[in-house]
């Protein structure tokens, strides 16, 4: 048995090797975020620092956890997806010997054992791949997360002996997994079917199938009414877990798609021989189509349906933040000369508002001396009457007139995390002062966020004002020049002065910029990998499935050219499906952010990143064009009549 | 014409008081397709393929000939009917009792070869005995591959094969396992004439010298004549039944069949 599997082996090695590829960047992938998860976590501040120092280091290093995090998640996702339906479809492709074997007296059992026997060998290979090459992504990924500040620099992740275990134990297990449903259903080929040639299985929708998309598709459907009900902070990663389910459930109903896009093509080229054929050809091949279509799906769902939650509440926060500031003018100035900024001319209105660094303990949570419940946070310094003046904001709770002398509002933050609610004291340290105050106001959350606490002024000790930075919020007397009153704040207060306009449009920018930052990391090294398994699809169906077809094409009168011509149009009407199915699950995940960002904040906006999209249809069609145009060039540079004959 | 014992009913009288028939079909239909566009392949076909003998069917295409071969090995399920293989009714067989059939019982030979392509000759020949969890030695692949004329090719691909070699191939993977019943589906439909008859000259003396049954299903009258009778099938019914068949013999009633 085992030998058989070694020859087919040399055989078909672009089968094997694009499964041992896929298992191989997989396990990398993993290996390589789960390391860096874990010397994050376990990541010490140096000695010799400040508590503040300290807690907002720890603090900088927690936002790479959860970053790193879902970054695992999703590569642990991915690789199960990929793996399987790799497998799952080079077990169909090979539908015809293992009937043959069905025929020479082989039973279930020896088919199921040979199937599983070979995915542990491939698996294993692919591990042994995978293990060195998830140590240089490992370095790559981590250069990218100092490099966009998620952890400091000098960080290097080391290689922990357990890992190997775990590498081999998700290597052998996706690999077996994938194989496990396929080899069953490998198990019920008919000893007949090996006289039918190569032939796709007459039913690719079976029950199970229908069970599993109708399965994936509700839990989508659900996730997208739960995040209807959260903060727009938690619907974000419910969002990536609605893409993930819709792409799964999508590609496992693609084969429902694929003939309708069959015949439209057929609709098209109606009087174009190659095109007919090929629409044909799309028809016929369902699974394999399906099979190239599937990581198109998942890549550009998770592409435009991530890009676009991320683009989309970017765009809400603009414009809540616009619609939010009542001021004229943001001057940004050092703290300690910001006073000056209420007696220049023609200004009406001036918020000065310091954020200051502190510390904050929860008592009620606390374990150890040591600051075991301790986190650092920033509250913002204000003078409550200017601020309800340069803010249209209303607290859910209290009222911020009573933000006077010991006291603090919870900022709409975090101000749902921290598990505080009206009435609580909260213990804080802003230098060396150590303070108590209680909640007298809770501010509603924004889509753009803010400070932790609002603390009123003349609370913060004046050693940490000299080094902060204030941020004055000005209006102008009515009928005054904004421009020119900025002109005058210029001459009075070192400092920039912005257009409210502006300043919203930094602020964007600013934020946009950080999400990209933590998308490049959570999606840079998936989307390559699921444009790997939509290539390897390609080249995998050409070499084994479709030599002997295209020989008997060219028998039949079509030139190599038009042989060609037909491939590539066939790969582009699948990568179609894909953009458009993946199109599907996009736009699902957008409309459920939007549906989260209108209950908070009253604006309901989808924002498309265009220039991702675009680049993303024109690089699918492109790269599965080439790949469709190099593999089926190859698989008909030799003479069609040595092709068509027997094996 | 040396054509005898023209007989159309489906059962000779003859074979009653002989042996066991290796294969015996009892009314056996096969029906494709739904009611509307339903097609009888096998339209009440009764009969029964004699032990150590050699019986060849003929008859135009589409008149399920192939669905006969099929169903008489348990390949394909009928849809009414009996199908006994060395006495036992296989109608309701479980997949296990079937693969054991293949494995110990019958062999199949087919007009495009079926071997496995990623394995040499000696390898495709040796694959029944391995799955059936036997050890084979190399030497008795070759030794049935030398029995079929073959010996210098025994580490050759199938591709490397001609198509005579091929079906050779197959017939010697078919030998293997000594099989009590072979089931040919036209073995020289793809060969030339030599090498027709030396896959033929085969097949006869697996059913003289080691009292093997053969069912062979073929178009050419001049294969025919190399088996011990013929049954004609017309639309999926047993229309004539000859023994000692000639070719010419064998193409006049084929004729008359087509007409
Ligand atoms: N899987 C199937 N589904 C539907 N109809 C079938 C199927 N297999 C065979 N048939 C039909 O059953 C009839 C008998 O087919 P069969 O293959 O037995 O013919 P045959 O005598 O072997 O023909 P040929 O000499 O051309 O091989 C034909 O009309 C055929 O169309
Ligand atoms: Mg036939």
């Amino acid at each position: 048995m085992l030998r058989l599997s070694a020859s087919t082996f040399r055989e078909q090695w672009q089968l094997f090797l694009g499964s041992i590829l896929t298992v191989a960047i997989g396990v990398a992938l993993v290996q390589s975020s789960l390391l860096i998860l874990v010397t994050a976590a376990t990541l010490e501040a140096p000695a010799g620092l400040s508590t503040l120092e300290r807690a907002q280091l720890m603090d900088s290093y927690a936002l790479a956890i959860p970053v790193v995090g879902i970054t695992l998640a999703l590569a642990l996702f991915l690789t199960i997806f990929i793996v399987s339906s790799t497998f799952a479809f080079t077990v169909a492709q090979r539908r015809r010997d293992l009937a043959l074997l069905r025929l020479t007296g082989g039973n279930r059992k020896q088919l199921r054992k040979l199937l599983l026997g070979e995915a542990a060998l491939l698996g294993l290979v692919g591990t042994a791949l995978g293990v060195p090459l998830g140590l240089a992504l490992m370095r790559l990924q981590s250069q990218l997360l100092v490099m966009f500040g998620f952890l400091p620099a000098g960080f290097r992740p080391g290689w922990q002996h357990w890992i190997f275990a775990v590498s081999v134990g998700i290597g052998l297990g996706v690999a077996l997994a994938g194989v496990l449903a396929a080899s069953r259903r490998a198990g019920r080929v008919r000893p007949l079917d090996a006289l039918r040639g190569t032939g796709d299985e007459a039913r690719v929708m079976t029950a199970s199938r229908w069970f599993v998309g109708m399965v994936f598709l509700a839990v989508a459907v659900a996730l997208i009414i739960v995040a209807q009900s959260v903060d727009p902070s938690g619907a974000m990663p419910l969002m990536m877990l609605v893409t993930l389910a819709a792409a799964v459930g999508l590609s496992t109903l693609s084969p429902l798609v694929v003939p309708v896009f069959g015949r439209v093509l057929g609709l098209l080229f109606r009087k174009h021989t190659i095109g007919t054929l090929a629409a044909a050809n799309v028809r016929d091949g369902v699974r394999r189509n399906a099979a190239t279509a599937a990581p198109l799906i998942m890549l550009v769902g998770l592409l435009v349906g991530l890009l676009g939650t991320s683009f989309s509440s970017t765009a809400a926060s603009e414009q809540t933040l616009h619609r939010d500031t009542a001021a004229d003018l943001v001057v940004t100035s050092p703290a300690d000369e910001a006073h000056r900024i209420p007696g220049v001319q023609a200004v009406a209105n001036a918020s000065v508002e310091v954020d200051v660094p502190l510390v904050m303990t929860n008592v009620e949570h606390e374990e150890d001396a040591l600051g075991g419940a301790m986190e650092s946070g920033n509250a913002r310094v204000v003078d409550p009457d200017d601020y309800l003046r340069a803010h249209r904001v209303q607290p859910v709770a209290g009222s911020l007139e009573q933000l006077h002398g010991q006291a603090v509002a919870l900022g709409p933050g975090r101000s749902g995390e921290l598990g505080y609610s009206i009435g609580d004291t909260v213990h804080l340290k802003i230098g060396d002062r150590q303070l108590q105050l209680p909640i007298v106001a809770v501010l509603p959350t924004t889509p753009y966020g803010g400070p932790d606490l609002l603390l009123p002024k003349g609370i913060a000790p004046e050693s940490v004002l000299p080094s902060a930075t204030a941020q004055t919020f000005v209006s102008t007397v009515q009928g005054a020049d904004p421009a020119a009153v900025g002109d005058n704040i210029r001459t009075a207060v070192p400092g920039t002065v912005d257009s409210v306009d502006a300043w919203v449009q930094q602020q964007a920018a600013a934020e946009q910029d950080t999400q990209l930052r933590i998308f490049t990391v959570l999606l840079g090294m998936a989307s390559l990998y699921a444009l790997f398994a939509a290539i390897n699809a390609v080249v995998v169906i050409t070499a084994a499935d479709r030599r002997s077809e295209f020989a008997a094409a060219r028998l039949s009168g079509l030139t190599r050219r038009q042989v060609v011509r037909m491939a590539v149009l066939e790969s582009e009407t699948v990568t179609a499906i894909g953009i458009l199915l993946g199109g599907v699950a996009a736009t699902g995940t957008i409309l459920g952010m939007r549906g989260a960002l209108e209950r908070m904040s009253g604006v309901g906006v989808v924002e498309l990143p265009w220039l991702a999209i675009g680049a993303l249809v024109a690089g699918a069609f492109l790269v599965v064009g080439l790949t469709s145009l190099w593999t089926a060039r190859s698989a008909t540079r030799m003479s069609p009549i040595s092709l068509v004959s027997d094996e | 014409m040396r054509m005898m014992n023209t007989d159309l009913r489906a059962e000779p009288a003859a074979t009653a008081t002989e042996n066991l028939p290796a294969v015996e079909l009892r009314g056996v239909r096969r029906t494709y397709g739904k009611h509307g566009t339903a097609v009888n392949a096998l339209d009440g076909v009764s009969t029964r393929f004699p032990d150590a003998g050699w019986t060849a069917v003929m008859g135009p295409s589409g008149s399920g000939k192939s669905t006969l071969l099929h169903a008489a090995a348990g390949l394909e399920s009928v849809t009414s009917g009996e199908v006994l293989l060395a006495g036992t009714d296989i109608t309701a067989a479980s997949d296990e009792e079937l693969t054991s059939l293949r494995r110990d019982t019958i062999g199949f030979v087919f007009q495009n070869f079926n071997l496995i392509g990623s394995l040499t000759a000696e390898q495709n020949v040796a694959l029944p005995l391995r799955l059936g969890g036997q050890r084979v030695s190399t030497r008795d692949a070759r030794d049935v591959l030398a029995s079929v004329g073959l010996a210098d090719r025994s580490r050759h691909r199938p591709r490397e094969l001609s198509g005579g070699q091929r079906q050779r191939v197959a017939i010697a993977r078919a030998m293997i396992t000594r099989p009590a019943v072979l089931f040919a589906d036209e073995p020289t439909g793809a060969l030339d004439s030599s090498s027709a008859k030396s896959v033929l000259a085969l097949l006869r003396d697996m059913v003289d010298t080691s009292g093997q049954s053969i069912v062979m299903v073929t178009h050419d009258p001049a294969a025919a004549a190399w088996a011990d009778s013929v049954l004609f099938l017309s639309d999926g019914r047993i229309v004539d039944h000859a023994h000692s068949p000639t070719a010419p013999g064998v193409a006049e009633r084929l004729a008359a069949l087509e007409v």
